[in-house]
């Protein structure tokens, strides 16, 4: 009697936690439950391609984009693209990876900065910032639709 | 489908007519050795070792069914020089193969440079790349490449390098250059772009503003028919351009666009061989009656195009790109006594052509899907 007592504290617990969510994202304390309109992802996806577009530039030696990042990619007047076309042979889907130039495991952001200090001899940029996200979106976005595939050579 | 694959079928339907291909007494084998020059103990020698590289030649051997007497000749291009104030690395390989082709022995009977002397068509790298090439004393010969054109619009090219095209006949081989890169269509005017905004667009591989930018043209089309109106059909022709006279990879100005015209008008002969640079890769084709070699470039190396390498080519290694060296170099073409056709690739490495898909330049394209860039579209940005 005492075990059923306490299941029927515990079901009632639940329940009003359940009608006070839902009271909640009807008040839209909880947007991401929100249904989505055109309008909606129409915005997110101008904030994903902005950020593939300033990438773009970036990759692509861009001097007015580097300086408004504060970054300089290169100091041997080559850009990314000039080693990957259309971000050709990059392989974005296959990290993390042990990286045989590196010597370790490594994340696209560990080997875009690689790529920027050595071959390019241009300064390391942050690797949460702005200018590693919007690369990181552009190496990806130019690369969609290849297989997922983490870890291979 | 998309429009580049409804193209290649489109090239393989007129071009790859049943029974119809190059001259078959043209055999291929490809072996490794220690370059001579290096064995001999020559400059070339003292120059690698101070590089600290062992120079390895990788060799396609064929064998030409014609009456052509033994020569050779030497292939560099795509040196893309900078001002020396802004990179001295392609400066350094641009002059390490110079010496080399200077110290070939026997010598070369002459130098073809392949187009892309230049980065940016600046006078200044066009004067330095003529400066270095007064290290290749034999006699040369230029074809343009887009680089070295579009600032000027090859007024500084023709005046230190003659203009294009070009024949000649050596030793029972007729010789052609081409221009392939000064006739695109106009993409400057409209927009008022300035003479550095018109080269910086062009000088972007993969760039959409430029557009479609190779090409022969109506004009040398004609020249290239008169030239070869009165050569034997079964006579050896070398045809040299920049970029390679097929549809390989149309967004990368891997083709000339007018490449049916071109083999309407080399269908009747039936030894062509067409060498060119821009692709900046080992690459082998046949396409109806003519066959095509993809030259090294010395300054980097271009990925394969994820779509469209020829089934014919053994592709080159993928390369370290930590190591400048890596994946590029020259080419020294021979025409043997019994007729064959050795090419060299002068690359400065051990291994050129990869024995194993994980080693493959095109090892990875079967996991690789791209597009086209986005921001250089939305002029002016």
């Amino acid at each position: 009697m005492r075990l059923h007592g306490k299941r029927y504290v515990v079901l009632g617990a639940g329940a009003f936690l359940l009608i006070v969510g839902g009271l909640a994202a009807n008040f839209g304390a909880f947007a991401h439950k929100a249904k989505h309109s055109p309008a909606t992802l129409k915005a997110f996806d101008e904030v994903f391609m902005e950020q593939v577009r300033i990438g773009d530039l970036l990759f692509h030696g861009d001097p007015a984009m580097q300086e408004e990042f504060g970054v300089t990619l290169s100091k041997t007047g080559m850009a990314c693209a000039m080693c990957h076309p259309m971000s050709a042979d990059i392989h974005p889907h296959e990290f993390p990876k042990f990286q045989e130039q590196m010597n370790e495991f490594a994340t696209l952001r560990d080997m875009t900065n690689w790529c920027i200090e050595k071959p390019n001899e241009g300064e390391k940029i942050d690797p949460n910032g702005g200018a590693m996200k919007a690369l990181e979106a552009y190496m990806y976005w130019s690369n969609r639709g290849s297989k997922l595939d983490p870890g291979r050579h | 489908m998309s429009e580049i694959d409804r193209m290649r079928r489109h090239m393989d339907a007129e071009l790859r007519k049943p029974g119809e291909h190059p001259d078959r007494s043209t055999r291929i084998t490809r072996r490794t050795f220690l370059h001579k020059t290096f064995l001999t103990g020559t400059a070339v020698g003292a120059g690698s070792a101070a590089f600290g590289w062992l120079p390895l030649v990788n060799t396609i051997d064929m064998a030409f069914g014609a009456t052509a007497q033994p020569f050779k000749f030497a292939w560099i291009s795509d040196t893309h020089l900078y001002p020396k104030s802004v990179n001295t690395r392609f400066v350094d390989k641009a002059v390490r193969a110079f010496k080399e082709v200077q110290a070939m022995d026997p010598p070369a009977d002459f130098l073809i440079f392949g187009g892309d002397l230049a980065q940016l068509g600046d006078p200044v790298e066009l004067e330095l790349g003529n400066q270095l090439l007064k290290e290749v004393k034999i006699k040369k010969v230029f074809i343009p490449g887009e680089h070295d054109w579009y600032l000027d619009m090859g007024k500084t090219w023709n005046k230190l390098f003659g203009q294009s095209p070009w024949r000649f006949d050596h030793k029972g081989v007729r010789i052609i250059g081409l221009d392939t890169v000064g006739s695109a269509p106009d993409y400057w005017s409209a927009k008022k772009m300035s003479p550095k905004e018109r080269m910086d667009h062009m000088s972007v591989l993969d760039g959409t503003v430029a557009g479609a930018w190779s090409g022969l043209g109506n004009k040398q089309l004609q020249w290239l028919n008169d030239a070869l109106a009165d050569w034997p059909k079964g006579s050896p022709v070398i045809i040299f351009s920049h970029t390679p006279l097929y549809e390989y990879y149309p967004p990368w100005n891997f083709w000339v666009r007018d490449w049916r015209e071109v083999h309407e008008i080399v269908r009747p002969y039936t030894s062509v061989t067409n060498i060119h640079g821009h692709v900046h890769q080992v690459l082998y084709n046949e396409i109806g009656t003519m066959r095509s070699i993809g030259m090294l470039a010395t300054s980097w190396p271009w990925p394969y195009a994820p779509t469209g390498v020829p089934a014919l080519t053994k592709p080159m290694v993928r390369v370290d790109p930590g190591d400048p060296f890596d994946g590029v170099g020259w080419g020294s073409l021979s025409f043997g006594a019994a007729e064959r056709i050795e090419n060299d690739y002068m690359m400065w490495r051990q291994d050129v052509l990869a024995e194993s898909q994980v080693d493959s330049g095109t090892g990875d394209n079967v996991n690789q899907i791209l597009s086209p860039r986005i921001a250089d579209g939305m002029w002016p940005y």
